[in-house]
């Protein structure tokens, strides 16, 4: 039993440590995304801001990025899921000899590396170009073109691979039952192979839209005119970060838990609804009168769901009349104390090694010829400046003892971690700015 | 038209045929495999100007690869030390990482797989949400951690583990960790799906007889999961090797990855066929070392994307 | 559709690359027939059945149904309907529209579909259950949707695969009399394939036995079971005890067969084989397990069997003696109970005696697996 309950523990610890792992940096990098300082970090913590949301809002390329990431994915989808589900059909009913010939092909784009399919894809249009003697400006050079062939390339597998999942429960005899009734092939295939896969359908582009939205080695060497938000992203977080981007994570971090939890929640209602339709008797389901359960009983997703647009409104609501200037002048100020503190200090330092080194000459001279180990400790511990100071010299000048007092209160104050958010000026300011 | 043909489109119907052959065909040829021939080709030849390509000029070379091996002709050194260097290094830390992912996800993808109930669900969600999040993002978040005044330095210096802020970045141990964390999913869900569909009654039967739980794993789970782990480590493997944006944002000024060879050899010296034939390089050794791993732990091609 | 429209089978043959399925098939199914293809599993009863609704093009010969050629024309276009092995319902439908899918396809408005829907609902008594989904009806339920989705295509032909393979005992049974019913009320031509030999005896007005790809016999069922034309229709219909042996003689109709084990026997000819047997062939026998009586012991003569009694087993409407019979096969015999004093026999010799036109001959061939 006691084993048993280590173990447990041991389970729940690892845990702990994989998912702080897994949702720590998200966690952290949203955290920035509320705090003013120019370069994104989460301590020392100084003002709650939303100024980088607004900043973000303000950045064309972003937006630009954002509107192009759109269209190629929007595109991708389209060519993916298309060639995914034929592919997928081609595996179902390719000549057996052919079979692993044929899925090595298809799921070979997911191994190879982005960067090897945007070269290809880029190398291999262009030829396609030359030889069709056509410019530099062409269809075939457009980058919205480009970034869709070349992602749809290894995005198509994933869908593939979705898809065929389902379709392998898929039995043939529905779509031959349907033939026999008298369908053609192509009703039979929109009335009911299409209903059937259309839960499959519906995962495979939504992975496919955020395999593209996401995408970047590829689309790094294809995308020409048309930079995706992926692009812009990486060349601003590659020359300088500011938590504008943190903010844009955040945006995305929160679209994406909305989605997850609506998708579950969704998933969960069905689930009671088919449960509750087992046994609903025939009156009932006549009369369409049929009990259901409470959305909310016994689905925590939808629980979360609520819970999340609640936190969401609250916090657009509070961004629309909070000011962070009051906050961020008080922080400013401190900052500028400290800093001639610190200028107080170096002065106050150069001054003391000036002395010692005096007394040091002094001391040199008259002991020329006494211990040999005291002159060298001295000369060694010169290299640490000031800081072993009033203890070595401690009773060297009795002015040093007021200032490293007053020198190592405001250190204190800076390590505590929440630097002025806990300083009463701070929250009296916040406090104002409420009202 | 032959037998087969006939039979697909009486199948299929024939617009129906004809579109889903014309899907599938223009996917595997005109996108997967002759994209890859004309890289292949490309790289063995000199890089002109656009007026001279299909000029007296462009012929067959294999300067782009010995550039790889031996450096720019009359260079000061015999080898190509830099770019060399560059490669094994990549390759070596590939593996390092893949190591590093599968020890750190098995248990996970055991626990998830084995264990029944409402909050796997939630750990499902919580381990997809993350994966949902731009890859460039979560290289950001990892810098946001691992810079000099990032939180696990304000953490260290301030609990006094370190004296002064230690440079993840320079010393790899941010990249190593961003690489390890954009692929932890794909290590994961392979592994995950092979142990779901294993019978606990063999783990039980196995327990009855007394074995331990390392025997368990070692004779029972493993063996079985062994598609599953085959899968995820190749995923890893290739992805890391061929990874950009988190050597880009989380790599040290001085330590490249190989990929960001072949970014600088197409973006900064417009030099295609020498990328192309870095991509060729490098394309072709991930493979025979995936094949090399295939076949040392006898698994099929058919296994992975399972 | 009151007359029915025939389906006739000329000189079929169905390859699978070398694999031969369906060896010379002739058959002539009369309109409004219930027919019967009854064989084990990979005869190539179920490929028949494919050809003759479309899925299949025969390697050679022709499919006719009403007299028209069917080469070359889809499933979609033939007069045919299919029930098929596991029913393949639309899963996501509700049953209303299961049933008039042939309808939405010919592009009927959704009230004359409810409207038709209704009937048909009513005349496979399941009516108001058009709104669920096949998943919440019963394996009874969903078969009855079956026929009517089949019916509602107002085909000529009905092509049934197996239908009742997935229901238990108890309910196929009861389906048996349903689907007669139903096809005695619509009239039309249907063909039936079951491995089920209960099945095929109770409903078809005529039977093919089949066994890897031949047609052995086509007769209607009561012809099949006392006069098999074959070792393997006589072993496959019903339980049948087999003596092998060889034809010592030929008297008109009738055989004098020399057993391998229990003597000279005599036997009726069965009649699409008179003529055709000589003396000097190989030849097998065959008595239904009913067909014996106990005879007083040590009797000898050419319909005289005597043998050990291994066990005995009381069924209630019969004692069972399995007795010692040929290649280790045991000779079973079932006597009515008719209240008569029975006695243990095990381990004893007895003697059973048969009246000769119960005893059937046929030349020696393949009997079904058990």
């Amino acid at each position: 039993m006691k084993s048993f309950s280590f173990l447990r523990l041991s389970v729940w610890f690892y845990l702990a440590i994989f998912f702080a792992y897994l949702l720590g940096p998200l966690v952290i990098m949203s955290v920035t995304a509320f705090n003013s300082p120019e370069f994104p970090r989460a301590s020392p913590w100084e003002c709650l801001t939303f100024e980088w949301f607004s900043a973000l809002f303000q950045d064309e390329r972003i937006l630009n990025g954002i509107w192009n990431s759109i269209l190629v994915g929007a595109g991708t989808v389209v060519l993916s899921v298309a060639m995914g589900l034929a592919g997928a059909l081609m595996l179902t009913q390719i000549w057996p000899k052919l079979r692993a010939t044929y899925y090595t092909i298809i799921i070979a784009p997911i191994l190879i590396p982005g960067v090897v399919l945007g070269i290809s894809t880029l190398v291999f249009w262009d030829r396609i170009n030359r030889m069709l003697g056509l410019g530099v400006d062409s269809f075939l050079s457009n980058g919205l073109f480009l970034t869709i062939i070349g992602q749809s390339t290894f995005i198509a597998s994933y869908c593939m691979l979705v898809l065929v999942a389902r379709l392998q429960r898929y039995d043939i005899a529905l779509t031959e039952a349907a033939l026999d009734l008298g369908a053609t092939h192509t009703q039979a295939f929109r009335k009911v192979l299409l209903p059937f896969m259309k839960p499959a359908i519906a995962s495979a582009a939504v992975l496919a839209f955020l395999a593209s939205f996401e995408n970047y080695n590829t689309t790094t060497f294809t995308f020409g005119e048309y930079p995706t938000l992926t692009i812009e992203l990486a060349q601003k977080v590659r020359y300088g970060i500011t938590p504008a981007i943190s903010a844009l994570a955040f945006i995305i971090v929160v679209l994406t838990v909305f989605a997850a939890l609506a998708n579950e929640a969704n998933i969960r209602r069905k689930e009671l609804v088919a449960a509750a339709r087992k046994d609903a008797t025939v009156e009932e389901l006549e009369s369409g009168r049929m009990r259901l359960p409470n959305f909310f009983s016994s689905n925590w997703a939808a629980v979360g769901l609520v819970v999340l647009a609640c936190l969401t409104v609250a916090t657009v609501g509070t961004a629309t009349v909070y000011s962070p200037q009051q906050c961020i002048a008080d922080i400013r100020e401190q900052k500028r104390l400290e800093t001639e503190q610190r200028i107080q200090e170096l002065r106050q330092r150069r001054a003391e090694e000036a002395a010692r080194r005096a007394a040091e000459e002094a001391e040199s001279g008259a002991d020329s010829t006494g211990g040999q180990s005291k002159p060298a400790a001295g000369g060694n511990s010169s290299g640490f400046g000031g800081a072993f100071a009033p203890s070595a010299l401690g009773g060297d000048s009795s002015t040093d003892d007021p200032d490293t007092g007053a020198d190592a209160a405001p250190e204190q104050d800076s390590g505590s971690g929440f630097g002025g958010a806990f300083d009463p000026n701070a929250l009296s300011g916040g406090g104002d700015d409420g009202n | 038209m032959p037998s087969f043909l006939k039979e697909f489109f009486k199948r299929n119907g024939v617009g129906m045929g004809s579109l889903m052959l014309g899907l599938v065909l223009f996917w595997t040829i005109g996108l997967i495999i002759l994209p890859q021939l004309s890289m292949l080709d490309f790289s063995f030849r000199p890089n002109l100007p656009p007026p001279e390509i299909g000029g007296p000029k462009d012929v067959y070379t294999l300067e782009n690869y010995k550039y790889l091996i031996f450096g720019p002709e009359g260079g000061s050194q015999d080898y190509n030390a830099v770019d060399l260097r560059v490669f094994f290094r990549t390759l070596v830390a590939a593996v390092c990482v893949t190591v590093f992912n599968l020890i750190f996800c098995y248990p996970i993808a055991y626990y998830l797989a084995q264990t029944k109930g409402n909050h796997i669900r939630i750990f499902a969600l919580m381990l997809i949400i993350p994966y949902w999040i731009n890859e460039i993002l979560r290289a950001f978040a990892l810098r946001i951690i691992f810079g000099e005044t990032g939180v696990l330095n304000n953490l260290f210096v301030g609990l006094g583990i370190f004296d002064t802020p230690f440079d993840f970045i320079r010393n790899d141990i941010a990249l190593y960790a961003g690489l390890g964390y954009a692929y932890i999913l794909l290590m994961i869900f392979p592994i995950y799906n092979v142990i779901e569909s294993l019978d606990r009654n063999q783990i039980e039967a196995a327990r009855d007889m007394g074995a331990s739980w390392p025997m368990i794993h070692r004779r029972v789970v493993i063996p079985y999961a062994k598609p599953g782990i085959s899968s995820g480590c190749t995923m890893v493997f290739m992805l890391s090797a061929g990874a950009l944006a988190a050597p880009q944002i989380l790599g040290g000024p001085s330590s490249l990855w190989f990929t960001q060879l072949i970014y600088q050899q197409f973006n900064d010296n417009s030099d295609w066929p020498q990328g192309a034939a870095y991509a060729v390089v490098l394309l072709v050794t991930c493979i025979l070392l995936v094949l090399a791993i295939m076949r040392l732990f006898k698994v099929n091609m058919g296994d992975i994307g399972k | 559709m009151s007359a029915g429209v025939g389906v006739d089978l000329e000189n079929l043959w169905i390859r699978f690359g070398d694999f031969v399925a369906v060896r010379d098939a002739n058959v002539k199914i009369n309109g409004g027939d219930f027919f019967s293809f009854l064989g084990p599993s990979g005869c190539g009863k179920t490929t028949i059945l494919r050809a003759v609704s479309g899925f299949l093009e025969p390697s050679e010969g022709n499919v006719l149904i009403g007299g028209n050629n069917m080469r070359g024309i889809g499933p979609n276009k033939r007069p045919t309907a299919l029930i098929f092995q596991n029913l393949a319902l639309f899963p996501l439908m509700k049953v209303w529209e299961n049933i008039t899918f042939s309808m939405e396809i010919k592009g009927a408005s959704a009230k004359e579909r409810r409207k038709r829907a209704d009937e048909l609902l009513d005349m496979i008594a399941l009516p108001g259950q058009g709104d669920k989904l096949p998943s919440e009806l019963s394996g009874g339920q969903r078969q009855r949707v079956a026929i009517a989705r089949a019916l509602c295509a107002e085909p000529d032909v009905l092509l049934l695969d197996e239908p009742l393979s997935a229901l238990d005992l108890k309910l196929r049974q009861h389906m048996r009399t349903e689907l007669r019913e139903i096809q005695q009320r619509v009239g039309i031509t249907f063909i039936y394939i079951t491995h089920d030999q209960g099945e095929a005896l109770t409903m078809s007005d005529n039977i093919a036995v089949m066994k890897a790809g031949v047609i052995d016999q086509i007769a209607d069922g009561k012809t099949i079971y006392n006069d098999p034309a074959t070792a393997f229709a006589a072993s496959f219909v019903g339980e049948n005890n087999v003596f092998r042996g060889k034809v010592k003689r030929i008297m008109g109709d009738e055989a004098l067969i020399s057993t391998n084990r229990s003597g000279d026997l005599v036997a009726r000819i069965s009649s699409a084989n008179q003529g055709k047997m000589a003396e000097g062939d190989d030849a097998m026998m065959f008595i239904r397990p009913e067909a014996f009586a106990l005879a007083p012991n040590g009797a000898t003569g050419d319909h005289f069997i005597t043998a050990r009694v291994n066990h005995e087993e009381f069924e209630g409407n019969v004692f069972n003696i399995f007795m010692e019979g040929e290649g280790g096969k045991e000779l079973k015999v079932s006597i009515p109970n008719l209240g008569q004093s029975f006695e243990d026999h095990t381990g004893q010799n007895i003697t059973l005696e048969y009246e000769t036109q119960n005893a059937v001959a046929v030349p020696a061939g393949e009997l079904a697996a058990e």
